[in-house]
């Protein structure tokens, strides 16, 4: 969108004081801009302790019950209703306000008060204790670098909270900004090869909010999420060569393009624009090698490949997704966005039925990949800089809904962090005894964006932009209490 | 000195207001005064506007206070005043925003968080060291003096002494360049223009013999022919209709698979309405009209209705208040540049309208929903149809929700339709009485006359089979089930022409009808259609009898069983639908099913009465809003920056005069587009170059005062079509049903017709910022790597510089003359000497490097494609290909 302004003034002066446009003085000028525009938003940054954000996000509602928040007393109640427990007050709760409706779905989106009990064991693990389902062992071996939030709240309790997740918006009050778009936004680039927000998995359904959970909306589309597909083959729109072009062929090309712009350049000095086309050439010829390079997965050992999960059935994709995330963060880019389980609608971990056999599987296609990444980031010094993020749009009611599965519940639910200076191996904020309503330390979405966007570096208070004002809310505010001093 | 600029550095980062207001503590008493004015205009000012001003400053003034300037602060309200200047704890407006008790503390709940510690440090510091504010601060003007919503009056065009700028225009802007000592640049040269004016007009690039004819038109008016054959050109009407399309927010229809969730099926005949609408130079208060009001104005009219498309885009499907939600929003934005969206949960904060003015302007779409009427030739609305809007509940009633949450609706106070007060004139609306063939939409002609054709049909192919099968040999069993078939078939159609007659007596067609007579009517339509059920009925059990037959006969296992199975299965629904269809005719409270569905005769004229008073010669905002679009769309910026914000937060625009002359040139001329377009293009300052010199630089750094054109890169739809028109391969078609979007890169339509809708548009013109369907009421031009990798690897520029190449190598033997034929069809000028050396260089290179004999050592999995090619010819593509990725094959100079 904007280029900035001082782009020609500089030129005019290289111009003035007769330096020439040499291929070798145009490409330390195109360095000099970038680190330029960087400047422009060094007022907004604060120290960084993250470089990257790795974030993953389970689509259609993972249950907070079977995963990182146990409530026993759900089996001690198995089978009765809420107000026949002790906790009746729950459902009078000012919290239940909260909820907003985008469309009345006579199916789902209930209160259900049939107590259903836990459907998979709790255990501790590591020397902190945090208390882990079985079904997610690996993640547990990390326990000690986990940061559980047991405390989320949102409003939508449809699918709309995919979006609400990314936004801070409820699905209805239309799109804005993303999370990953904002730190992109507030940041610039580590790496000239590679864009700074990528996109990996089939994203969010088009019915709650599809591409627009990683889009930029009004901060411009140079800060869109850029998809990646783990094919090595097509990971990028038009990265590939066309087959009716050589490599050699390509190259004689961006060389005569590069002369030829070179003395338009000449011609008009005050032309900002073409100052960045001609650098966005240039990074588009280094991604035609770098993009495919990045998804190359054969540039890692054999073990490695294997502790992902990589070749193995289930875990197959979500394992390369994992590990071109960390080879992602090792290169620099800035926020990478992994979607789990989309399925063209809700989603696959909105386990209205069968919670037991569909979380179980899905944990199963996750969990090894995670501890994965978690423990290569941690081998390899990474994981200080890094930020991971585990993060689905709402949790999953305490009561029964078709005897085997459990409703949309935006009234509590959990996520976790680790790395990138969040305090490792606690449990932050907690939900009442029956998993109901978050109680202590209650957190709306815009709080772990402003978690993560503190981590990275950036003033949340100052990420707004002329003629867009922004809600007291949309900033949130970082969780100070889980920050690692 | 040192400390000042200290503390000016601290007041800039308003985000440390009160570290900033304890150093000023610290300041000698004669900079604190000043100091003290400086943290009231840079935080004091600024947190006072967002947190105070909606309800104690120009637009409104609660208790008679205003806190938007310090005169006004000291001042104080009602009840006395509000600030003691050094004295913190005597300051009511510091106690109201520090109480805790929630009835006495400002702002009140629902209107805003209340003030952080920070804040109210900030307010506390600044009133101890005296509430001082600058002399000179202006009192912000009140909503009656606001210049948007003054009525456009024409203003005189300024005498300029000279002749050359005597053009409306011109005269306007160079008085503005006298008054700010600006020197305009020079005139660009005929080759920039063409291009310029035929991407501005067409969105095409110009051919060379269209510059050639401008070029060697030595004639006076060259350059009013040349703008006159451009508006002429049918490809007008497809380039600003993109525009129009993207402020009034055109999308095709989106979903999950077949299911419609946003806009409608075939809203493309809106589309097509547009182009024709433009091409036709229909009124633009004609256009607004028509689109919010041409079921009422011409109910019959199909030609009309389709313009209502501009509401039927606004269709949700799950949620009726986002629906209406966004027919409110985007009805006050595109036309009059209004807000009034803000007034949705409580009063707008900056412009004087209520929040029940929202619920008001609502209430003149609430009747509305939107239909799909049959066109002639095709009866299935899958494949075609008119959407277009109605009033389907005239008398639905409109509530506030309380604080905008539709759980609240407030039903004891219904709202009545009206416009915000603040805009001026009258709204009366009238109710309309529809022509009869308008709510019976069914009894038109060519839907009579196609269903009875249809009918008929039957009836003959089944006489035909009959006679075949009587004629083949003789035998009167086996034309059994035939003759059957002819029954029915001759039962279906008496019974539509029985509940077509019903039909029109109750539409009053038939002249000379009784209660009675009609009721006969009704009572044969019912006789025939359960005939005509029954007989169906029967034929379709003997159908599944014969289907068993048949199955049973079958001599191998398991396929016969498997037969018999499903022969039985299909029987015995047929039986079940057989014994249903009897009892029904056997039941004596049974009604005919009409042939369509009927719709209310009247419509309310809300939607007339609004559009009426949108195009009124007094409405002060319509002309002046369009103005600023059309503008826009030619120089690349408008003159009011805020194109959809019309309101108390836009200030007055530096070329307020100009923008008032052609809002008043506009209204006259009959609201004619190609006579603003005409105006504009023949001055002066549109013809500018768009060099800068050090002095306009200087003088006129981000080109506000329109010393000289702006460098513009051309729309997506442009770049795309420029591809295709190059290549000599761009299909001229106009009109009709969108091109799939996955097909874009194929396709060789013009880019308008590419499906566009949330989740489906064609991902090369989102990546040069095409409109996002939701809401575009102006285009951002990014410029990102995903561009240039889109025009380096796509198939479709490597596929169109091959073909531009081929058509131009059939001119061209030469190279020399094969490369400057190149650059005036792609970059619309002749390459410079130093371009035709680098561009010689190349092609005798890479012919060589292509060779043969040369290839056998191009790496190994590379394609090599295309061994059709001769190496110069190769060469030659691989110019035009980089012509193509030329920054300014993509930019307007």
């Amino acid at each position: 969108m904007s280029v900035p302004g001082s782009v020609a003034t500089r030129r005019q002066v290289m111009l003035r004081s007769g330096l020439g446009f040499g291929t070798t003085v145009l490409a330390s000028m195109l360095q000099r801009d970038a680190a330029a525009s960087d400047a422009l938003s060094a007022a907004a940054r604060i120290a960084p302790r993250a470089k990257s954000v790795i974030w993953l996000f389970m689509i259609g509602g993972a249950s907070h019950l079977e995963s990182f928040d146990p409530k026993p007393a759900l089996n001690r109640y198995a089978g009765k209703t809420i107000d026949e427990t002790p906790h009746a007050d729950i459902l009078k709760s000012p919290y239940l306000e909260n909820e907003r409706v985008v469309a009345f779905d006579p199916n789902n989106g209930f209160v259900r008060t049939e107590c259903f009990p836990l459907q998979t064991r709790f255990r501790p693990h590591g020397e902190s204790g945090l208390e882990i389902s079985d079904w997610w062992p690996h993640v547990a071996s990390c326990a000690d670098d986990l940061c559980l939030i047991r405390s989320m709240w949102t409003e939508d309790s449809n699918h709309g909270a995919q979006l609400q997740f990314h936004t801070g918006r409820h699905r209805v009050d239309g799109f804005f900004p993303t999370i990953g778009s904002w730190a992109a936004w507030g940041l610039g680039t580590l790496n000239e090869n590679l864009p700074e927000f990528v996109v990996m998995g089939t994203p969010v359904a088009d019915c709650c909010g599809g591409q627009e959970a990683h889009r930029a909306n009004y901060l411009g589309p140079q800060y869109d999420g850029v998809p990646l597909s783990v094919d090595p083959h097509n990971s990028m729109p038009y990265v590939s060569r066309d087959p009716q072009m050589q490599a050699r062929e390509q190259q004689a090309e961006f060389d005569l393009l590069r002369r030829l712009h070179t003395m338009t350049a000449h011609q008009y000095p005050d032309d900002t624009a073409l100052t960045a086309r001609i650098r966005s050439y240039e990074l588009a010829f280094r991604m035609q090698t770098a993009v495919p390079e990045v998804v190359d997965l054969s540039q890692e050992t054999a073990a490695v490949q294997a502790a992902y999960g990589v070749g193995q059935k289930e875990t197959d994709v979500f394992g390369r997704q994992m590990l071109t995330a960390r080879r992602l963060a090792e290169r620099g880019v800035r926020f990478i966005q992994v979607y789990h389980g989309s399925n063209g609608g809700a989603g696959s971990w909105d386990a209205h039925s069968n919670l037991r056999r569909g979380h179980a599987r899905l944990c199963r296609q996750v969990d090894q990949p995670i501890g994965a990444l978690l423990k290569d980031l941690r081998q390899r010094g990474l994981l200080d800089e890094t930020l991971v993020v585990w993060a689905t749009e709402f949790g999953r009611t305490p009561g029964s809904q078709h005897t085997s599965g459990r409703d949309h519940h935006p009234y509590g639910f959990s996520v976790w962090m680790a790395g990138g200076g969040i305090r490792g191996g606690i449990a932050h904020g907690a939900t009442d005894e029956l998993g109901f309503h978050a109680v202590e330390d209650r957190h709306y979405v815009t709080d772990i964006h402003a978690t993560v966007l503190h981590q990275l570096g950036l003033d949340v208070r100052r990420l707004q932009v002329p003629g867009r004002k922004r809600l007291e809310r949309d900033f949130g505010t970082p969780i100070h209490g889980i920050i690692d001093a | 000195m040192f400390l000042e600029s200290v503390v000016n550095q601290l007041l800039r980062d308003t985000i440390r207001p009160a570290a900033a207001a304890v150093l000023c503590v610290l300041l000698l008493p004669a900079e604190s005064s000043r100091a003290g004015s400086e943290i009231y205009t840079n935080a004091v000012r600024p947190l006072l506007a967002e947190k105070c001003v909606s309800c104690h400053g120009a637009v409104r003034q609660q208790s008679g206070l205003r806190l938007d300037a310090g005169s006004l602060i000291l001042q104080g309200g009602d009840s006395g005043a509000v600030v003691v200047p050094g004295q913190p704890e005597e300051s009511e407006l510091l106690l109201r925003v520090t109480a805790d008790d929630p009835d006495l503390r400002m702002p009140p709940e629902g209107d805003g968080e209340p003030l952080t510690r920070e804040q109210t440090d900030l307010l506390t510091e600044w009133i101890r060291s005296g509430a001082a504010f600058p002399e000179d601060e202006p009192i912000p003007e009140g909503p009656s003096s606001h210049w948007a919503w003054q009525p456009v009056r024409r203003p005189a065009v300024p005498d300029v002494s000279d002749p050359d700028w005597s053009h409306p225009i011109d005269a306007f802007v160079f008085r503005s360049w006298q008054e700010h000592g600006i020197a305009p640049a020079a005139m660009a040269d005929r080759r920039t223009l063409l291009r310029r004016a035929s991407f501005d007009l067409i969105g095409l690039p110009p051919t060379r013999e269209q510059m050639a004819a401008l070029l060697n038109d030595r004639s006076d008016h060259a350059w009013e022919r040349a703008v006159d054959r451009l508006l002429a050109s049918p490809h007008h009407g497809e380039r600003w209709a993109r525009h129009w399309m993207d402020v009034w927010r055109y999308s095709d229809w989106d979903g999950y698979k077949m299911a419609v969730r946003g806009s409608q099926r075939h809203i493309w005949h809106w589309r097509d309405w547009i182009v024709r609408s433009l091409n036709a130079d229909r009124g633009y208060d004609r256009m607004v009209t028509e689109m919010l009001a041409g079921d009422e104005l011409a109910p019959e009219d199909p030609n009309v209705l389709a313009a209502t498309g501009f509401l039927v885009r606004n269709y949700h499907n799950s949620n009726r208040n986002i629906w209406l939600d966004a027919t409110v929003e985007h009805t006050a934005k595109a036309f009059l540049a209004t807000t009034i969206n803000c007034a949705r949960c409580h009063d707008h904060k900056y412009d004087p309208i209520d929040q029940r003015e929202y619920y008001a302007f609502r209430a003149i779409f609430e009747p509305h929903h939107v239909r799909t009427d049959r066109l002639p030739g095709q009866a299935d609305l899958m494949q075609d149809g008119l959407p277009r809007a109605f009033d389907a509940s005239p008398d639905a009633e409109t509530y506030v929700y309380i604080r905008g949450n539709e759980k609240h609706p407030d039903k004891d106070h219904p709202v009545s339709p009206a416009v915000p007060v603040v805009l001026g004139g009258s709204y009366e609306p009238a109710e309309v009485w529809l022509p009869v063939f308008a709510s019976w939409p069914s009894l038109r002609d060519f839907v009579v006359e196609e269903d009875l054709e249809r009918a008929q049909q039957q009836v003959r192919a089944a006489e035909a089979k009959v006679a075949t099968l009587t004629g083949a040999d003789g035998a009167e069993a086996s034309s059994g089930p035939a003759q059957e078939a002819l029954h029915v078939a001759r039962l279906k159609l008496a019974s539509l022409q029985a509940r077509l007659e019903a039909d029109r007596g109750r539409a009053g067609l038939l002249p000379d009808s009784t209660p009675a007579l009609q009721k006969a009517r009704e009572q044969t339509a019912l006789q025939k259609e359960q005939e005509y059920r029954v007989a169906a009925a029967e034929l379709n059990v003997h159908r599944k009898q014969a289907g068993l037959e048949a199955a049973r006969s079958i001599d191998t296992e398991p396929e016969r069983k498997k037969a018999i199975q499903k022969a039985e299965k299909e029987l015995s629904t047929a039986q079940k639908e057989l014994e249903k269809v009897r009892q029904d005719a056997a039941k004596d409270d049974q009604k005919y099913t009409p042939t369509g569905k009927h719709y209310p005769a009247r419509s309310t004229g809300r939607r007339t009465a609004l559009a009426r008073w949108i195009v009124s010669r007094n409405n002060p905002l319509t002309a002046r809003v369009a103005v600023n679009d059309i503008w826009m769309w030619h120089f690349g910026a408008p003159l009011v920056e805020n194109v959809f914000d019309f309101g108390m937060r836009t200030a007055r625009p530096e070329h307020a005069e100009l923008l008032d002359w052609l809002a008043a040139e506009f209204m006259e001329h009959g609201w004619s587009m190609k006579h603003l377009h005409r105006v504009i293009l023949t001055s002066r300052v549109w013809r500018l170059s768009s060099e800068v010199t050090a002095d306009s630089a200087e003088a006129d750094p981000d080109g506000r005062f329109l010393s000289r054109a702006r460098v513009q890169r051309i729309d997506a739809e442009c770049v795309r079509d420029s591809i295709l028109a190059v290549a000599g391969t761009l299909d001229r078609t106009m009109g009709g049903p969108v091109v799939p979007f996955r097909e874009a890169d194929e396709s060789t339509r013009r880019s308008l017709y590419i499906e566009h809708a949330y989740e489906k548009q064609a991902t090369m013109l989102v990546l040069f910022d095409a409109a996002s369907p939701n809401e575009c009421y102006r285009r951002s031009t990014s410029v990102i790597p995903q561009q240039a990798l889109a025009m380096v690897n796509s198939d479709l520029t490597v596929r169109s510089a091959r073909q531009a190449a081929e058509r131009l190598s059939q001119e061209a033997a030469d190279a020399d003359r094969f490369i400057e034929r190149a650059f005036l069809e792609l970059l619309s000028r002749p390459p410079n000497p130093e371009e035709q050396a680098a561009c010689r260089e190349f092609l005798l290179q890479q012919t060589d490097e292509l060779q043969p004999n040369r290839q056998a050592v191009s790496e190994a999995g590379s394609g090599s494609g295309q061994t059709d090619m001769s190496p110069e010819q190769r060469a030659r593509r691989n110019l035009v290909h980089v012509l193509i990725n030329h920054n300014d094959f993509i930019t307007v100079r």
